[in-house]
């Protein structure tokens, strides 16, 4: 009979398991589980609307394993030092913090960024005369440049500095959008879209009588790409469309995505917020209109997030925001504007948080995003076998495969046990940080038949001994509630 | 686990009479008490440290809550919750709690019984005591067992007590339960909101006023988000057509499934005054010539500052004689239907009118004046 994944009599759970995916240890047969390493079955349709619950099953494909050895210096443990925060207990345990797709913590090199800003420098930007306020336009002006570079943009002037990346959608959906969308259009995106996404659109939809469109999910539960297809026709204006999502840890094919659109002569704005912050992102490669991300879910500072657009496009733009900062002159009735970045850059930026942004930028790039990547994946893969394993857990979004990478991140429920309780037990009898909720995506959530899900996600400080830590706690806490049922 | 869970219930309310500020039992009653020897399981990572229990006893003590005001139903909870020391323990008590809790009958899991703020669904229903007309009785629900566990816990502390008792329970009584429970008031506070929701629905059984006249929207300050509605709810469309999806200045129109803010009920002030806590003490009279003549006080009153159109002041105490909140009355004067035309009321929302008029007999409400029933209209809509 297939066991349970993590039930090993002798050995403790995380040293099994990592000797299991370990390359160190090839196939040999494990007494309960003979093909142990052949998990991934691409073509195996696990996932049911509603109420399938996982077994775990095995199939004779095999997936290869990553090249780097699996042992107790992963990056995690290398990384984390420089997380003062994740040093803490909550609620007397040892804090394990899986819930980085709603922000990331900040490394010690960001602080001091923001600390060094604040104590030498601090002083307003493209404004005065004096030293300080040259060092800080300097310096500011140096942050954007590194988040051109991050995304290999062609000039740091399409780069425009917002509060986060729902204010840059606005500021398309607002200034592109008002003065390009009309009667008839269509607006694509998928059901899978943050809220961020979906409601600036549905705002300058009713200004404009334009009509939004929505991609369906697979039944792999991914967005449905040949219905993306399909929808796209002359009257698509814009596709909004994320790269990773939040929910689901399935990445989409952007780079066909923007071929295809262009061809019907629709724009493309990338949601770039779960990508940016654990892969290589390049707008080369991409080739979006626009792409937005925000920093704190990158190491970075909140307050601060970047919208991309190709230079053409924003220079043709009128402004979002009106006041200082973005004119050129000023007259009692009518004012001229500024160009591109400035002009869509209203009032006192977030100085210090954008040159924090710089600062984390340096400190991703010092590790590599290539490297972080894979890293994750071994996460991303972990997580999931883990949570496979136990007995009524449903795990949206699709089954990672050789050709479905998933993100490290996983959204789940447990039959008959609401992940409002699941999540308040695990943080307050063991002290391991999870989200529950609809993370923004009720559309999403609705199409899947569920009201909230709980969600685990990782990043590069994370490690696999976490993970153990919160799967145990997870089986702790179904027992806790089971037993009351 | 079920062992666990029945000699949970073997504490009997009677241990209320002290209200320990730190635990008097020690943690490990329930393997000792047993004819049956236990095999105590070696400490596992997973239980609780000291450390943890000395936060919560900390939380305990700074908790300053008047008990007093405090139902005594509510206070037997609070002592049992109190002689529980290890917070799972207190988790596994709640979760108890919310097992007994019957089951919500789905008609009544609207929107309008629905607590804002909560990423589980919770409903909550008030409805009259049927044998003690001034006490309020509550039913919930939820599909998350901890806070169905909160709602049995309010449901059972708070029902068969007077409206006025209702309303002036303080939040702060959560936090000698010493359940880590946070009182920031936010829209994602399903606790607070859900207390909030029972004590508007109990003062809301007492104004008099139908349900289908109260809407809480002009007058809703800081409302919740409409976004946290339950993600099922049919209402919504692709496109946002939800109308109650309010900010804090919005203003979208009468919506009669009420979205309470969970702040401001149009009347809620005036009617803690008009019951008088002392309802049982006997009658206040008022300043303006004794309790005869209330009717008359009343006409008067609206006449002056009306100039009504149509007026008609109707005594119906003699519906309510016999409950809680008119003992003290038992002269009438109590219960009053009121018919008001007037052009005052042009350019007014509902609500605000009957805010008006209530605004224009405080007296009578502070001196023994119960409730009144208000059909206000302007001239043209007559």
């Amino acid at each position: 009979m297939m066991a349970s994944f993590c039930h090993f009599p002798a050995s403790p759970p995380h040293q099994s398991l990592s000797k299991l995916l370990s390359p160190l240890r090839r196939p040999r047969p494990h007494p309960f589980l003979p093909n142990v390493l052949c998990i991934f079955n691409p073509n195996r349709n696990r996932i049911r609307a509603g109420s399938q619950f996982r077994r775990l099953s095995l199939s004779s494909s095999s997936i290869a394993l990553p090249p780097e050895e699996l042992d107790s210096s992963s990056l995690g443990d290398l990384t984390r030092p420089d997380f003062p925060i994740l040093h803490q207990e909550v609620n007397g345990f040892n804090l394990v913090y899986l819930d980085n797709a709603a922000t990331s913590q900040k490394p010690t090199a960001v602080l001091k960024a923001l600390n060094k800003y604040y104590e030498s420098y601090n002083s307003n930007v493209h404004r005065a005369i004096h030293s300080l306020s040259a060092e800080a336009t300097d310096e500011y002006e140096q942050a954007r440049t590194k988040v051109a570079a991050f995304i290999n943009a062609s000039k740091p002037k399409e780069i425009v500095f917002t509060r986060n990346a729902t204010e840059a959608i606005n500021l398309v959906a607002y200034s592109w959008g008002l003065s390009n969308l009309r009667s008839g259009d269509e607006i694509l995106l998928t059901i899978a879209e943050h809220h961020s996404a979906i409601v600036p659109w549905q705002l300058v939809a009713q200004k404009t009588g334009a009509s939004l469109k929505f991609v369906g999910l697979t039944k792999e539960e991914v967005p449905d790409i040949e219905q993306l297809k399909e929808l796209l026709s002359v009257k698509t204006k814009i596709v909004v469309i994320h790269h990773v999502s939040n929910v689901l840890g399935s990445a989409l094919p952007i780079e066909d995505v923007v071929a295809w659109s262009h061809s019907v002569g629709a724009k493309v704005l990338v949601d770039a917020c779960q990508s940016i912050p654990h892969m290589v992102v390049d707008v080369q490669k991409l080739d979006p209109d626009f792409l937005v991300a925000s920093s704190h879910k990158m190491c970075g500072p909140t307050g601060v997030g970047f919208l991309y657009g190709k230079s053409e496009l924003l220079s043709a733009m009128p402004p979002f925001l009106g006041g200082g900062e973005m004119i050129a002159d000023v007259f009692q009735d009518y004012s001229t504007f500024a160009e591109p970045p400035s002009r869509f850059e209203a009032g006192t930026p977030a100085i210090g948080e954008a040159i924090g942004l710089g600062a984390a930028i340096d400190y991703l790039m010092g590790i590599g995003m290539q490297r972080i990547h894979d890293y994750e994946k071994e996460l991303a893969n972990y997580l999931y076998l883990s949570l496979l394993a136990i007995p009524n857990v449903r795990i949206y979004g699709p089954a990672p495969s050789e050709t479905v990478h998933r993100a490290s991140l996983c959204s789940f429920n447990v039959e008959n046990i609401h992940p409002t309780d699941i999540a308040t037990i695990l943080d307050k009898q063991h002290g391991v940080a999870i989200r529950s909720g609809h993370h923004c995506a009720q559309p999403l959530h609705r199409s899947l038949g569920i009201s909230a899900s709980a969600r685990a996600s990782l990043y590069f400080y994370n490690n696999k001994k976490e993970i153990d830590v919160f799967i145990r706690a997870l089986k702790d806490t179904i027992d806790f509630f089971i037993s009351f049922q | 686990m079920s062992s666990l869970s029945s000699s949970l219930r073997l504490f009997s309310p009677k241990l209320r009479q002290t209200f320990p500020k730190s635990p008097f039992l020690p943690s490990k009653p329930f393997f000792f008490s047993s004819p049956i020897s236990f095999q105590r399981l070696p400490r596992s990572p997973l239980s609780e440290p000291l450390r943890a229990q000395q936060q919560h006893q900390r939380q305990q003590r700074e908790a300053e809550v008047d008990l007093s005001v405090l139902p005594p139903r509510l206070q037997e909870i609070i002592a049992l919750f109190q002689t529980v020391a290890e917070p799972k323990a207190k988790y596994q008590q709640l979760l108890h709690y919310g097992a007994q809790l019957p089951p919500l009958d789905p008609r009544f899991k609207t929107d309008d019984h629905r607590v804002r703020g909560c990423v589980s669904q919770v409903w909550v229903r008030a409805f009259r005591d049927a044998d003690d007309h001034a006490a309020v009785r509550f039913e919930a629900d939820s599909d998350s067992a901890l806070t169905k566990g909160l709602a049995a816990l309010l449901v059972f502390g708070l029902s068969g007590y007077p409206a006025t008792v209702v309303a002036s329970v303080p939040p702060g009584f959560v936090h000698l339960l010493g359940l880590q429970q946070s009182l920031t008031p936010s829209r994602n506070n399903g606790f607070l909101n859900m207390l909030k929701l029972m004590q508007q629905k109990a003062l809301q059984l007492y104004s008099e006023v139908g349900d289908s006249e109260i809407n809480g929207v002009s007058e809703s300050k800081g409302s919740n988000s409409g976004a946290k509605d339950g993600v099922l709810d049919d209402k919504n469309t692709i496109l946002g057509e939800k109308t109650d999806k309010t900010g804090k200045d919005s203003i979208f129109g009468e919506v009669s499934s009420a979205n309470w803010s969970g702040d401001s009920l149009p009347f809620g002030d005036l009617m803690v005054d008009g019951h008088g806590m002392n309802s049982a003490d006997g009658v206040q009279k008022s300043s303006n010539g004794g309790i005869g003549g209330r009717r008359e006080r009343i006409r008067q009153r609206l006449e002056r500052e009306l100039s009504p159109v149509e007026l008609e002041v109707e005594d119906i105490s003699y519906q309510h004689a016999g409950h809680a909140g008119v003992r003290g009355n038992g002269d009438g004067e109590t219960h009053f239907n009121l018919r008001v035309v007037s052009k005052e009321f042009e350019g007014k929302s509902l609500v605000k009118r009957h805010r008006l008029v209530y605004d224009l007999l405080q007296e009578e409400l502070q001196s023994g004046l119960h409730a009144l029933s208000i059909d206000a209209k302007t001239p043209s809509e007559a």
